[in-house]
């Protein structure tokens, strides 16, 4: 339970509002490479934290993104035509560079210098991973580059996705952090999916559905164990990172790819869902990228021409009764995905947390939260850089292992929680 | 024509959930295993709470040693009052009990509490909070104490999130 002024702290981002500013602090995924394919590509419209941008790569292929709106007349640079090193406006022909500096403003003598007097507000737009990423910060304290170890793999081992998600960043990424939910929602799909079955360790998800948790602050965030019995005095571990503010870890599963997520957000009602899928020491095969572009694992079948989700509110997510009363799917739902989205979004577009009733195995969403209110307050009182900033964070990696019952998982599971080129996951 | 769940997703459709309490007051029994824990307990406890009980210190009869269980268990706590109070009583009335040790100090009687929470089929949560100067073997050595019995074990960053635990769980 939070009281509702805790629970609008936490879910608004817009500029200005604290945890917004704190938002700003990082380096967050704001589009994939593939929206902006080569030079002079069309240009992408996009909002994130709030605020609506224009991003475009230009004749040289220098990444822009740039507020969408021209500052002649307020047009939609959308409209724009992307040529000869920068976004031209369709309406009066103001051109503007990758910063947002107006270059040409056709009806005022060059030599005059009137171009120079417009900017538009812009925010650095770097790729890493089959990701362009942001900042949407102060220029004087942009932080290093993002170090998360799906991003910094050869691009043939990573494989990442993104779908909007129609609801606020929080209750979408608490999901990512609630490991007692997947032996219920998902437990079709852990012998269905074909990134997901096969893997030893499924059969202790099924046999003991009543996870013992243990939640651990570390430097970038949480480290959330979820243990169960398994065989010959032992325990299947299965180890969730949250690196704050919004990237949370799927332990894995045998030697399937890694896999977790990324939660944006676009404003305070609908959020990006960023999907990654990779292998620290092998390329993707073709059969698992093909199940990954068929939406399978965690990523999801689209809207044709869009990153909407194909099942979604507006069609019921294509809710199958029968395949919910025969048990192959518990909710209704198909893919993992969107049996999570289905759900979030059904709480409404921000979650009303005066009502709802925790309980103690939820300790790792109530920490999550206390951790974020402190950060953005830390961040807001005395400008303190939040958890998460720092690179080193990032190279957290998600594991599963069976572990001696009387081995603690911080210690048994020390170097699987590490991500090291080149080392292959922990994983059962 | 908008599909069901596109129409009752809106904030404005949010607007018509049925306003009322849709739980009842929890009964929380948060036991303080040592003194500087018991410290800790006795500041968050001057706050207004939804009828959680704390207490400070746990005792035991003549005879009787943590980790002694079954019927014939004579443990005793101490709440805020100074009054003794029957471990086994205490539990049963409970709807969670949380244990808070601080970091190194010796936690073995959670063992007892542990066998309380079992033989009434009560959620014991765990909670290691910091203490000056302990160090990460300190934690460890308090973790391992806890982890058999705690079905939510959780390293506090301090007082503040044991209040906020709390909270988040309708204490």
């Amino acid at each position: 339970m939070l009281r509702k002024e805790q629970n609008d702290y936490l879910c608004q981002t817009g500029p200005g509002t604290p945890m917004g500013e704190m938002f700003r602090a990082y380096w967050m995924p704001a589009l994939l490479s593939e929206e902006l394919p080569e030079p002079d590509c069309p240009p992408v419209r996009i909002k994130l934290l709030g605020e609506r941008m224009i991003a475009f790569r230009d004749s040289e292929g220098r990444l822009g993104l740039i507020d969408e709106f021209c500052a002649h007349r307020g047009v939609s640079l959308w409209f724009g035509r992307n040529e000869e090193c920068g976004l031209r406006c369709p309406y009066h022909g103001w051109k503007y560079d990758v910063n947002g500096q107006c270059t040409d403003v056709p009806s005022e003598p060059a030599e005059s210098g009137y171009a120079k007097k417009i900017k538009l507000k812009s925010y650095p737009l770097i790729e890493r991973g089959h990701v362009l990423w942001t900042y949407m910060g102060p220029a004087d304290k942009t932080p290093p580059l993002p170090e998360f170890e799906f991003a910094t793999v050869p691009l043939k081992q990573s494989f990442v996705t993104k779908r909007i998600q129609e609801c606020n960043w929080l209750q979408a990424m608490e999901g990512g952090i609630d490991s007692s939910h997947v032996s219920w929602l998902h437990r079709g799909d852990l012998s269905n999916d074909p990134l997901f079955k096969g893997a030893a360790g499924n059969k202790y998800n099924m046999q003991d559905m009543s996870p013992v948790f243990e939640v651990v602050e570390n430097d970038g965030g949480l480290l959330i164990g979820a243990r169960r019995n398994a065989e010959d005095d032992q325990y299947y571990w299965r180890i969730t990172p949250w690196v704050m503010p919004c990237y949370t870890g799927v332990p894995p599963r045998g030697d399937h790819p890694i896999h977790g997520h990324f939660w944006v957000p676009i404003d305070d009602g609908s959020c990006w869902a960023w999907s990654y899928d990779y292998h620290p020491t092998r390329e993707l095969t073709d059969k698992e990228v093909a199940a990954m572009k068929d939406g399978k694992g965690i990523h999801v079948k689209y809207v044709p021409g869009t990153y909407i989700p194909l099942a979604n509110k507006t069609n019921d997510y294509l809710m199958d009764r029968a395949a919910q009363k025969a048990g192959r799917t518990f909710s209704g739902i198909e893919g993992i995905g969107m049996q999570d989205a289905s759900l979030q979004e059904s709480m409404g577009p921000i979650c009303d947390r005066t009502k709802e009733n925790l309980v103690g195995t939820d300790n790792g969403i109530i920490m999550a939260r206390h951790r974020l209110l402190r950060a953005a307050k830390a961040l807001a009182e005395k400008g303190t850089m939040p958890p998460g900033v720092n690179p080193e964070h990032h190279k957290v990696r998600q594991a599963a292992l069976l572990l001696k019952r009387d081995v603690p998982y911080k210690d048994g599971a020390k170097e699987a929680l590490i991500a090291k080129p080149g080392v292959r996951q922990t994983s059962v | 024509m908008l599909s069901e769940s596109a129409r009752m997703t809106t904030a404005q459709e949010a607007g018509f959930r049925i306003q009322y309490p849709n739980s009842k007051p929890r009964a929380a029994r948060i036991i303080a295993l040592d003194p500087p824990s018991a410290k800790l307990v006795d500041d968050v406890a001057k706050l207004p709470w939804n009828g959680a009980h704390f207490f400070t210190a746990l005792s035991f009869a003549s005879g009787k040693e943590p980790g002694v269980s079954g019927e014939g268990m004579q443990a005793w706590l101490k709440d805020l009052a100074g009054r003794a109070m029957d471990l086994v009583s205490e539990v049963s009335d409970a709807d969670f009990v949380v244990a808070i040790t601080s970091a190194g100090e010796d936690a073995r009687a959670v063992t007892v509490i542990a066998d309380a929470c079992r033989a009434h089929s009560k959620t014991l949560i765990g909670l290691v909070v910091p203490r000056q100067g302990a160090s990460e073997e300190d934690v460890a050595v308090s973790l391992d104490h806890l982890r058999p019995h705690a079905r939510m074990l959780v390293v506090a960053s301090g007082r503040d999130y044991i209040e906020t635990m709390l909270t988040a769980l309708r204490a």
